[in-house]
């Protein structure tokens, strides 16, 4: 083979093993130096020259964020904005869905109560039963008392979906409803 | 070179020995595929955990990696070394005794691997998951492998070592100073124990030795069977001697220091985190040493990549090997790992490197030993062409579909609403985007282990035709006595105690620099950091999370990055995991981060979910864990328990010691009781469930106050 014939070999022989013993390829080498000398930079950039830590870099983040969220508030829905809405069997169905699938477990999936309260009478312990009192609970959720708050684990059209939908349930007396809890609220 | 008192002998080298290793390997790699699959199977599918305790996807994820690294990449590592190295050294095995106890003592390491792994006995640090008992035999096990290996170097005819031999040095060095660091724990029981480390120490220990059981398990050994099988099947010389020496002492020196680039974002400390992933990006070229060192050797043979599956392969092998270890110092730049780490994207990496390179370096050694060794010909090398190319397809299906769902995922965990809240907060969306995925996934898998099928009914085949074997007489001529005199390079080749002494402290440096400055956790957390540590009943909890393989799914770290915050809550800090032996802050999040899932939920919530998770979230894939509610505490125990956590530096009274058993049934009826309020059944006191619910509640509720 003529291409054996310039390329340096060793006199090695391992149980018929031959070696030659070409040169490092240019490009490796380059590559080689190359990571070296980028793994110095970044080293003494994070650790001696200021670079910014995952600390700095996430109160950065989070600054910006606050600065969107606070443009654009979760909801500025008014009651009659959402009651705007409580006609379209769509969004009420969606809402249903929504239900059975995050709420039930807790409320039970008619609305009787489990191990939160019986969402369909007319015992409230926040609020006063209206469209953005319900929108208001299932947002922030009252945590130390078990009910999640759905505002980071929901879209906003996810939320006003299930404040509708719970609303359109009130007075359907579902079967073993729990005791009533909070205030009968009149209307 | 000449030979002054060249010397001819007759010998016989051990190839029973290799042909043993041979079997064993067929064996465990159709156990560690099978097992492979079947959790596949589970992650698209959730009703295969088959509402099992012993067959749940958290008992048998281990069982498949713990079978496919040391069972079937361990057998043929063993075989290929044995063979190789008697040839390189012109000698037989140092003592048929020690191979014979090696071998018989590694399948009796397997076999309670088997047992143990799905009956739930578990440190619960990933790949190094069995118990306190096999770890030692594992240490003595390795023992008797390296005196056997030393003891043949000690008595050979070749006076230099090939560069195989070098990485063969590395593995045996490497891996027993990895396995006895890592392992150190003191027992509780005869199946139960708990590691000397804690929190980020136990989390930099851990992946020093995960990171570094690749490079010296899967990748030392893996190139030195590849300096001697490929070249011998090629009939090609090496391409560049130079190459060689360079690479393997850049690559053991800098691979060592890596590990923490599967921490990145976590709460070990930053300067820890940034070597990990200098050190891996410098770590590129000198992997690519091997790869075109192996390449470059197959110029002049490119025809035989047409006709020859040993030389599909070998090549096919070496270039994946190639795109493994560009991938992974890519993953380890922050920005990559943000996205994607915890996801199905190491998966694939993993893969790519496992099925790819292991697999096809072991098929083809294997197509090229059973032969030689039963002195026939191959039964059918239509068969083994038909392998090759099931195998690959079955890899290219694993690795693009694992990519492509972990870098979605990824991307849709961080996706922002311009309104600065997260675009899918439901975790359980990101799931089922990806579930299609993960039956391809699957799929892949199965190809492979079809084409493994093949192989064995050939090599079936190919040995029942063989001509009764008897050993044969080689011939060598003792070349270790010359008198020439060599400087550099090519002098330590013939000195093994200086090469290995210098092998050893190369792995040493990264090791104790990284290492030793952690052992000091104190230094890390703030001087006003107060955490409780568990309560009995929490403690009893959390050893079932290990037990079930929790950390399979779950990660216990959340990242200081925007979008986990607004998702899951504060980062985690160093303080929140410093009484954690071991660890638990997870590689994969198949499910969301518990890291602050307590007081999240009702107890009641809990003990729902953990029946059936689909009573919660319907789409979930989480398995059933029904014996939780069946199963009793063991509450005595937890006064070993927590003397053994106290003697290594917990802060636990001599009366939370001596009653921990009274102040868990106490706790455990309050939560029975609470369960039972909420409507959930009664008389669950003395049940796993409870304890668990403990733990989970407990989880992100101990530093005295949660970081801002
Ligand atoms: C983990 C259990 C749990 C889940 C899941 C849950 N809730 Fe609740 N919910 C509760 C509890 C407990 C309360 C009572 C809080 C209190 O006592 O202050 C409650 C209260 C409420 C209230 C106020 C009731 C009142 O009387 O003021 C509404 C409305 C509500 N939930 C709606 C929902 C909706 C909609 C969902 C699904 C998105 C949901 N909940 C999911 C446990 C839950
Ligand atoms: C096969 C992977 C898998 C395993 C194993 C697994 N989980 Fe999960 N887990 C999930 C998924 C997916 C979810 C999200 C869907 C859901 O709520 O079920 C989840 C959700 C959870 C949640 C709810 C988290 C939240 O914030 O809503 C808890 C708590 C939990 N798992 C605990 C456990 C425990 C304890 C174990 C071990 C006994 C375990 N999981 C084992 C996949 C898994």
């Amino acid at each position: 083979m003529s291409e054996d014939q310039d390329t340096p070999t060793t006199d090695h022989d391992y149980d018929g093993i031959r070696e030659f013993d070409n040169p490092l390829p240019t490009w490796w080498l380059v590559t080689f130096f190359a990571t070296i000398i980028f793994a110095f930079h970044y080293w003494i950039h994070y650790e001696f020259g200021g670079g910014m830590d995952q600390k700095a870099e996430l109160s950065q983040d989070m600054a910006q964020i606050q600065q969107l969220q606070h443009n654009h508030p979760a909801s500025l829905d008014t009651e009659e904005d959402l009651q705007k809405l409580a006609g379209s069997a769509e969004i009420i169905s969606r809402g249903h869905d929504l239900f059975g699938a995050k709420c039930a477990v807790c409320h039970g999936p008619e609305l009787q109560g489990v191990i939160g309260p019986n969402l369909t009478d007319e015992y409230w312990i926040h609020g006063q039963g209206r469209l953005t009192d319900i929108a208001l609970i299932i947002r922030s959720g009252v945590p130390d008392k078990g009910m999640p708050n759905w505002e980071s684990q929901l879209q906003n059209e996810e939320i006003r979906a299930l404040t509708v939908f719970v609303a359109s349930r009130k007075g359907s007396h579902p079967v073993n409803p729990k005791a009533p809890q909070g205030e009968k609220i009149a209307n | 070179m000449k030979a002054v008192n060249s010397l001819v002998e007759d010998i016989y080298y051990d190839d029973d020995i290799v042909k043993k290793f041979i079997l064993a390997t067929l064996v465990f790699a159709g156990v560690a595929l099978a097992a492979g699959v079947m959790v596949a199977l589970q992650l698209a599918f959730w009703p295969m955990n088959l509402n099992s305790e012993w067959l749940s996807f958290g008992r048998l994820r281990p069982l498949h990696t713990n079978a496919a690294i040391f069972a079937f990449a361990g057998n043929a590592i063993f075989a290929g070394i044995y063979h190789s190295s008697q040839r390189l050294l012109k000698a037989r095995l140092f003592s048929d005794f020690l191979s014979r106890v090696h071998f018989w003592g590694w399948q009796a390491i397997i076999v309670a691997a088997a047992i143990t792994l799905p009956l739930g006995y578990s440190h619960g640090k990933e790949y190094a998951e069995l118990e306190w008992p096999i770890d030692i035999a594992i240490t003595l096990i390795w023992v008797v492998f390296a005196v056997n290996f030393f003891g043949t170097l000690a008595k050979r005819r070749e006076k230099h070592m090939y560069v195989a031999l070098w990485f063969y040095i590395a593995t045996i060095i490497t891996v027993a100073l990895l396995h006895v660091i890592n392992s150190a724990e003191i027992p509780v029981s005869a199946f139960k124990s708990y590691p000397v480390y804690a929190g980020i120490q136990d989390a930099m220990v851990q992946w020093w030795y995960g990171h570094n059981a690749v490079a010296f398990f899967l990748t030392t050994p893996f190139l030195g069977l590849m300096y001697y099988y490929l070249p011998k099947a090629a009939n090609r010389p090496v391409y560049s001697y130079r190459l060689s020496i360079i690479h393997f002492w850049a690559l053991v020196f800098i691979y060592i220091w890596a590990g923490p680039h599967h921490l990145l974002y976590t709460s070990l400390p930053e300067w820890a985190q940034t070597l990990g992933m200098v050190f891996s990006i410098m770590l590129w070229a000198p992997s690519w040493g091997g790869m075109i060192n192996g390449l470059l050797t197959l110029r002049g043979a490119w025809h035989l990549l047409r006709t020859d599956p040993i030389i599909k392969f070998f090549a096919t092998a070496v270039t994946f090997y190639g795109m493994a270890t560009f991938e992974g110092p890519l993953l380890s730049i922050k920005s990559v790992s943000s996205v994607g780490h915890y996801t199905d994207w190491i998966v694939g990496h993993v893969h790519g490197g496992t099925l790819g390179w292991n697999g096809f370096m072991i098929f083809g050694m294997l197509y090229y030993l059973v032969p030689r060794l039963w002195k026939t010909e191959l039964y059918s090398v239509k068969l083994a062409t038909a392998h090759f190319w099931t195998g690959f397809l079955g890899t290219i299906a694993y690795y693009l579909s694992m990519v492509v769902a972990g870098i979605t995922q990824g991307l849709m965990w961080q996706a922002m609403t311009p309104d600065g809240r997260l675009m899918y907060p439901d975790f359980i969306e990101t799931v089922t985007r990806i579930l299609p995925l993960y039956w391809v996934r699957a799929f892949g898998g199965i190809l492979y282990l079809a084409g493994f099928l093949l192989m064995v009914y050939n090599l079936y085949r190919t040995i029942k035709g063989a001509p009764v074997s008897v050993p044969e007489k080689v011939r060598v001529v003792n070349t270790r006595d010359v008198t020439a005199v060599e400087t550099g390079h090519r002098g330590l080749e013939g000195a093994v105690t200086v090469f290995s002494v210098l092998t050893f402290l190369a792995v040493l440096v990264g090791s104790v620099i990284e290492i030793y400055p952690t052992l000091a956790l104190h230094k890390y957390l703030p001087p006003s950091a107060q955490v409780e540590p568990y309560t009995p009943l929490e403690l009893a909890g959390r050893d079932l999370y290990i037990r079930e393989g929790c950390y399979l799914c779950h990660s216990q770290q959340i990242r200081p990055l925007a979008s986990e915050v607004l998702r899951y809550g504060s980062p985690s800090t160093a303080e929140e995991s410093m009484y954690d032996h071991p660890f638990q802050w997870g590689s994969k999040r198949t499910g969301p981060d518990l890291a602050r899932v307590g007081k999240k939920y009702p107890d009641l919530w809990h003990y729902r979910h953990m029946l059936n998770p689909r009573v919660v979230t319907p789409q979930s894939i989480m398995p059933n864990y029904i014996w939780l509610a069946t199963n009793d505490t063991d509450f005595l125990v937890l006064r070993k328990k927590f003397s053994v956590l106290k003697n290594m530096g917990t802060p636990y009274s001599d009366d939370q010691v001596a009653n921990a058993d009274i102040h868990a049934e106490k706790q455990a009826k309050e939560i029975a009781k609470s369960l039972e309020a909420q409507g959930g059944p009664s008389g669950l006191e003395r049940k796993e469930i409870v304890a668990m619910i403990a733990y989970l509640q407990a989880l992100g509720q101990k530093a005295k106050e949660t970081p801002k």
